[in-house]
């Protein structure tokens, strides 16, 4: 069995990375890998096996989209324009302030979608412009809105690295809250004021100059009253669970984006929007559709369950002291599948160890979006770089997010080690 | 889009139609594949939307199978596929329907407690979609399923899921789980109705003793194991005892967590005047470390890679080369079943079930699960009934 496994991993590595010579996107590189290795493990080709690996992630998919959608629609209606204006206009004497909410307003978009490439595409040029003129470089503004975007990603209610290992062995996707919300805060508020507190005082007009001009018409019940319906048919939900429909997370983001629709100062061509937003996730969706495929084809051969007891079978001191580098690293290759394919024997591994698993698996949560900056894919490295105008090398952009990057490595790493003295906050 | 673009994505099309179809048949398939259970005279099929009429017509709308004594006594009800991705539970009440003779009292049994989730295998798992239990008369087949409903009967999934009527939160995707919705809810998802029309029953026809057969993997700690309500402790004990001292196979027992809800062995148990008792297996199968995934891993319960896992102590059961193959799972589910009615016996004898034609732990290694699969082609008009 570990023979064959082992030829199977060695043929899907092989494919994965002439995939990525002959210029393939990563995610046709993990289809590619996963037809390889259903090939070598004498699967010709598995349609069945494919199709269903391919929905595994199908209601994350969902959600991913019309939380988008609804982001996107804010956006285009000027609400974000809006909440940013509005944000520099009341705070603006304070940068303390100022760095704090531009923080959380960074964190949003992500914690409600899963995504830290939407925090960066809904309100990273915005935050970018207002860094700027409170005299923080581009490069560094660059490496602020990646890290806590990455954050934002790992932040609750959505956090797909604790949702796909969660699934993984089974476990409830139940108490992660403050165990994800209090390290992505202190991350957050870390990276910001260490990268974003030298400058020098904002200038409001000029500011607002470059930024977006919103609709007269915008105001503050308009971008609160789709939260308000998201929230409160999450709150129904929990409060009335017997009397309420179920109505499930993507078409609770549904209604939020159509109230959005309908709250618009100016007319959005809402199919033309759908279409974009689509579009715009087509590498995300396609990275989990290719992952899910990816998985089952690793389950069918035998890959899964090597590499799964290969790790758990590790010393433990080992494991735990190698995450820093371990889970970005992972996270550079498979993105999203990096849970799905390590997660679930490290989990399994720190539950065995008596740590809790909950508290255990957040602190990883929290580590891995950091190898979105890092290559083969560095996706949202670049994606962000470019965003926020900056012309520097990529190197330069990774120097400025090493001190940062540390911290959020430790804080995840402590997390971890100390999960069981944490456990209280899982509220289980 | 110039000529070379459409031709690349005509032929991506293409070949996502291609996967959809082949992949769209195998599923509409293992969706309407029909297994076959041969009855006797002794035992009367009635559905489960008898008992409530919101499930009639549903995919949860189960066959239940009742095999009544010759004389009155104690009822005994065996739950198989409540979790249909744990084989031996459902093969387990399939010998009890094929072979089961009852002299005193009843037995009802049902194979597929959550039928829908016996439709549809694990996104991402690589389950079989099918296994065969070879048999002198050519093998018979069965459908591989999933711990949840299957999605296209209920869907979508809440953010969490709040058990009814304890309001205890669970993971969102087991608002799917047969064995987190008890008691169940009359106006609530297929899986709680489902639930709902079973208490039904065990309130309808008086069931003394319910038996709900599980099979776990070897990483979780309830395993070889009866998890009883307090109203079963003496039973469970007795039963345990003399399992482990004349069966040749140990197995403990645990008390249901009153603060766990959902689960058969607490919530029957409270609701009902039924003692409800939960039986767990081992199944190498489930392991989240095993190796190469198939039908025969799933049979021969043998993995390299689960044994060198017990090497490090991450196990709760034991396992080595021989693995756990499905007889012995089966074995110990109809043993523990019949030790069971005789212990139930000796603190009942006003009221006893007496069964036999049921074969042992021992008897099922020996001769195999398939020995004691009946042929439906041999079966008299009337005899075969489709799960």
């Amino acid at each position: 069995m570990y023979t064959s496994a082992a030829i199977v991993l060695g043929v899907m590595v092989l494919f994965y990375f002439i995939a990525l010579w002959i210029k393939l996107s990563t995610e046709l590189a993990m289809l590619v890998a996963a037809v390889a290795g259903a090939f070598a493990g004498g699967h010709f080709f598995p349609a069945r096996h494919v199709a269903e690996g391919a929905i595994t992630y199908l209601d994350i998919n969902l959600i991913f989209f019309c939380a988008t959608l609804f982001m996107n629609i804010l956006k285009e209606s000027g609400g974000v324009a809006y909440a940013v204006r509005s944000i520099i206009k009341t705070f603006h004497k304070s940068r303390v302030l100022l760095l704090i909410l531009l923080a959380f307003l960074l964190l949003i978009p992500g914690a409600l979608t899963g995504a830290g490439s939407v925090t960066v595409l809904i309100v990273g040029s915005m935050v970018a412009v207002v860094l700027n003129y409170m005299g923080v470089t581009k490069i560094k503004t660059a490496a602020i809105i990646f890290l806590i975007a990455g954050l934002s990603a790992a932040a609750p209610p959505v956090s797909l690295w604790a949702m796909m290992t969660a699934a993984g062995v089974n476990m409830p996707y139940v108490g992660f809250f403050w165990p994800l919300l209090i390290p992505c805060v202190i991350g957050a508020l870390f990276t910001i004021f260490y990268l974003g507190w030298k400058g020098t005082k904002i200038d409001v007009d000029k500011a607002f100059e470059e930024l977006p001009v919103p609709p007269e018409k915008m105001n503050w019940t308009r971008i609160a009253i789709p939260f308000l319906i998201f929230f409160v048919l999450m709150f129904m939900g929990r409060k009335w669970p017997h009397d309420t429909p179920v109505v499930g997370m993507p078409l609770m983001f549904l209604f939020a984006a159509l109230a959005s629709w309908l709250l618009s100062p100016k007319k959005i061509d809402l199919f033309k929007i759908s279409a974009a937003t689509l579009k715009q996730l087509l590498p995300l969706i396609g990275t989990l559709t290719c992952v899910g495929i990816l998985v089952q084809i690793m389950t069918l051969t035998g890959v899964r369950g090597l590499l799964a007891i290969t790790f758990i079978t590790l010393p433990a001191f080992l494991v735990i002291g190698s995450l820093f580098f371990f889970l970005p690293i992972t996270e550079s290759v498979l993105m999203y599948g990096s849970a799905a394919v390590f997660g679930v024997p490290l989990v399994l591994l720190f539950n065995s160890m008596g740590l809790n698993p909950i508290v255990a698996l957040a602190g990883m949560s929290v580590i891995w979006p950091l190898g979105d900056a890092l290559p083969p894919t560095a996706i949202i490295g670049r994606l962000t770089v470019d965003v926020a105008g900056a012309k520097d090398s990529y190197g330069k952009f990774l120097k400025q997010c090493i001190v940062p990057a540390i911290v959020i490595m430790i804080l995840g790493t402590l997390m971890v080690i100390y999960s069981k003295h944490l456990g209280f906050l899982t509220g289980i | 889009m110039n000529r070379k673009d459409i031709i690349r994505k005509s032929l991506i099309g293409l070949a996502g139609l291609v996967i959809m179809i082949f992949a769209g048949i195998s599923f509409y398939q293992h969706r309407h594949y029909k297994e076959q259970v041969v009855i006797s005279d002794q035992v009367k099929v009635k559905k489960l939307g008898d008992y409530f009429a919101a499930i009639k017509g549903t995919n949860n709308d189960c066959n239940i199978y009742i095999v009544e004594g010759t004389e009155p006594g104690a009822t005994m009800m065996v739950l198989g596929g409540s979790h249909p991705e744990e084989p031996a539970g459902r093969l387990a009440a399939w010998i009890m329907v094929e072979n089961s003779h009852i002299q005193k009292g009843r037995l009802i049994v049902v194979l597929s407690a959550n039928h829908s989730a016996t439709t549809v295998t694990r996104p991402s798992g690589a389950y079989p979609q099918l296994f065969t239990i070879p048999t002198t008369w050519g093998g018979q087949k069965f459908r591989m399923g999933d711990r949840w409903s299957n999605p296209l009967d209920q869907w979508p999934d809440p953010e969490v899921y709040i058990h009814y009527p304890s309001k205890q939160n669970l993971a969102y995707m087991d608002i799917r789980n047969l064995n987190r919705a008890w008691p169940g809810r009359a106006n609530g998802t297929l899986t709680e109705k489902t639930t709902f029309a079973f208490m039904n029953l065990i309130r309808q026809e008086k069931v003394d003793v319910v038996i709900d057969l599980h099979e776990a993997e070897l990483q979780y700690p309830v395993i070889n194991t009866i998890v009883t309500h307090e109203k079963g402790q003496d039973l469970a004990t007795m039963a345990s005892m003399t399992l482990t001292d004349f069966e040749g196979f140990s197995i403990g027992t645990e008390f249901s967590p009153k603060n766990l809800h959902g689960l058969s062995h607490r919530e029957i148990g409270d609701f009902s005047d039924a003692i409800s008792l939960l039986f767990e297996a081992p199944e190498p199968f489930l392991d989240a470390t095993r190796g190469i995934t198939g039908e025969k891993q799933l049979l021969e319960g043998k993995d390299a890679f689960v044994v060198k896992a017990g090497k490090h102590g991450l196990l709760y059961a034991p396992i080595d080369d021989n693995g756990w193959p499905i007889a012995t799972r089966v074995g110990r589910h109809t043993s523990t079943i019949l030790q069971v009615m005789t212990s139930w016996n000796e603190f009942h004898p006003e009221k006893e079930i007496v069964c036999e034609g049921v074969p042992k732990y021992k008897e099922l290694i020996a001769k195999g699960v398939g020995a004691f699969l009946l042929d439906p082609k041999t079966a008299g008009a009337g005899k075969v009934i489709f799960e």
